[in-house]
């Protein structure tokens, strides 16, 4: 059985031979340049330059002497960057920084800064929806981000059959609305100046459609997955209520999410981190194929509970060891025992595809990363 | 209640930061005391807004708006307090911790914070130890609260704490913690005075510790 098939049977909720893995298909499933040259030392590879692939995170594209050393099922074939946009980082005092293609403003302490973080938000003033008509938006449709991609996506899927992912232009609309407008100013909209926050994020949505319309076109027919997120939870709970997600945004995404349904047949893989459990059913319901990154940490989202609740309804990309409690600093045998628990928990019947939840943070030890791997090869076993 | 301040305490429930500056003038001007307007306006109805959030009313939208209302009237009414020589309910610095540059949590704790009556020193985000050891050392603060995002930066919430022992300063004051992967076993672990969740709870636990 090749990866590719075997990520297919377990979208479709079969059993494979084994679980499907994913490190680095995603930019929520990938690992941290400090914690990948470790690996990479440890596992006796050599001692390469990482590429960088998400300048955010400091995530790493995983090589393919690792993918093949780990066995991992899925490729990426993201989009590139528009031929109108090139990052220039600079310094300010104490941090790098730069501005990204939307005009926000990202930086990383130079002692001790592990990520990029936003300080400058460009709508932050903005009083009206003709500013954000205005606004400068980046040309979703450039043609240069799309150069290769089918290729790219044809070479993966029939002659290495892999799976195949593919990246979405930006993060959700409700994230790019909150980066464009500041945090403070965004949760303040959805109380009191609703009508800008639809408009922003209908823009973004917009934009977003503009680049589907494209990447499907030119490397569709070859894609398994295509990745859309948006985060809306905390650890414990919801940020903003259920209801006014339902109210205010699922409408955009049911709207985003058959326009994209409409033009490939690929799952639909969705990010949201956090307690975020009242809306799986909506999500499903709006037509949410996949689940990521199942953030077992948080509350009311135990393993065993999601799987029984929602787990002939969609598939669990992610919530294979706790990241946030276990993998970076608990024993060897908790990671072991975490990492079981999760497969015996999401992996029956299928609609299980196993990575860490979110990215593999910077001071996660090579021998904690192989332990999970190796519980991974024991128990993500089929019958 | 007077019914300017049942006015003023249905403002900032309802978050309209337009209104609150001018009703709180308005009780000013009808001869109320401004620790009235504070306690019965203001406090009261923060508590009500936390109390809210607690029990799963209010999110992160409605709180926000009802401590940026707060803050608003706040600002008007700070100068009377300070003439009337009406004593904050503590004093806190607080910050995200070093490498960590997240905000919106610290933020809102320090809004709900000033919204209970407590003074606020915040020193932003990716605060180094020895930035809160001197704010310390300076006799400024009765309470340390420190905000962390990442599993990565956690552990400088743990070189803080070391950071004021080594000044010998640690036992001037309390020190809180908070941050999506914070837990209280956390806090035990590295010797902190207590563990909030939320910034609704960390409104409670900063009034216990004053009162500990």
């Amino acid at each position: 059985m090749n990866s590719r098939e075997r990520l297919l049977l377990a979208l479709n909720h079969k059993e494979a031979d084994r679980v499907p893995f994913d490190l680095g298909a995603t930019v929520l499933t990938s690992i941290h340049h400090k914690s990948y040259r470790a690996l990479r030392i440890y596992l006796g590879l050599p001692d390469v330059q990482p590429r960088i692939v998400d300048i955010f995170q400091q995530i790493v594209s995983v090589d393919d002497d690792m993918r093949k050393r780990l066995k991992v099922d899925v490729r990426d074939v993201a989009a590139r960057s528009s031929a109108a946009f090139r990052i220039e980082i600079k310094e300010m005092p104490g941090y790098t920084y730069f501005y990204d293609e939307w005009g926000i403003g990202w930086r990383m302490p130079v002692e001790g800064g592990w990520y990029y973080d936003m300080f400058d938000h460009p709508l932050k003033d903005i009083q009206s929806i003709a500013e954000i008509e205005n606004y400068n938006w980046p040309d979703p449709a450039d043609p240069a981000r799309f150069v290769g991609m089918g290729k790219r996506a044809k070479h993966a899927a029939t002659v290495e059959q892999h799976g195949v992912f593919m990246g979405g232009l930006c993060a959700g609309i409700m994230e790019m609305a909150a980066w464009m407008r500041g945090f403070a100013n965004y949760f303040s909209d959805f109380a009191n100046n609703e009508k800008l926050l639809v408009a922003l994020m209908r823009q973004v949505m917009d934009l977003k459609m503009g680049y589907w319309e494209k990447a499907l076109a030119e490397a569709g027919e070859y894609v398994d997955v295509v990745n859309e997120a948006d985060d809306f939870a905390g650890q414990f709970r919801m940020l903003i209520s259920p209801a006014m997600y339902r109210r205010i945004v699922k409408p955009l995404h049911k709207e985003l999410f058959d326009f994209i349904h409409a033009r490939t047949n690929a799952k639909l893989f969705f990010h949201s981190c956090g307690a975020i459990r009242p809306v799986i059913g909506d999500l499903i319901e709006i037509g949410v194929d996949i689940l990521n990154p199942v953030q077992v940490s948080a509350t009311g989202m135990d393993s065993a509970e999601l799987k029984r609740e929602f787990g002939k309804d969609i598939t669990f990309w992610g919530g294979g060891v706790d990241t946030q409690r276990v993998l970076g600093d608990a024993t060897l045998d908790d990671v072991r025992a975490d990492t079981r628990k999760r497969i015996e928990d999401l992996a029956p019947g299928g609609g299980f595809v196993f990575a860490t939840v979110h990215n593999i943070q910077g001071n996660v030890p090579p021998e904690n990363i192989m332990a999970m791997w190796e519980t991974l090869q024991e128990f993500g076993v089929y019958n | 209640m007077e019914p300017i301040l049942q006015n003023l305490y249905d403002a900032i429930m309802n978050g309209e930061a337009n209104s609150t500056p001018g009703l709180v003038n308005q009780a000013l001007n009808q001869g109320l005391p401004a620790s009235q307007i504070l306690n019965e306006g203001m406090i009261a109805a923060m508590n009500h807004v936390g109390m809210l959030f607690e029990e799963g009313e209010f999110f992160v939208p409605e709180m926000l708006i009802a401590a940026r209302a707060m803050q608003a009237g706040l600002a008007v009414l700070k100068p009377h307090l300070a003439e009337a020589e009406v004593k904050a309910a503590g004093r806190i610095v607080a910050g995200t911790v070093k490498g960590d540059l997240h905000d919106i949590g610290k933020n809102l704790v320090c809004m709900l914070l000033e919204g209970a009556g407590f003074e606020i020193i915040d020193l932003g985000t990716d605060v180094a130890p020895e930035k809160f050891v001197q704010v310390v050392q300076e006799g400024r603060a009765d309470v340390v609260a420190l905000s962390a995002l990442l599993t990565t930066t956690m552990p400088n919430m743990k070189a803080t704490i070391e950071a004021l022992n080594n000044a010998g300063v640690r036992g001037n004051v309390k020190v809180m913690i908070g941050g999506a992967p914070v837990t209280q076993a956390y806090a035990d672990q590295i010797g902190a005075d207590g563990y909030a969740p939320d910034a609704s709870r960390a409104v409670a636990l900063a009034k216990s510790l004053m009162d500990a």
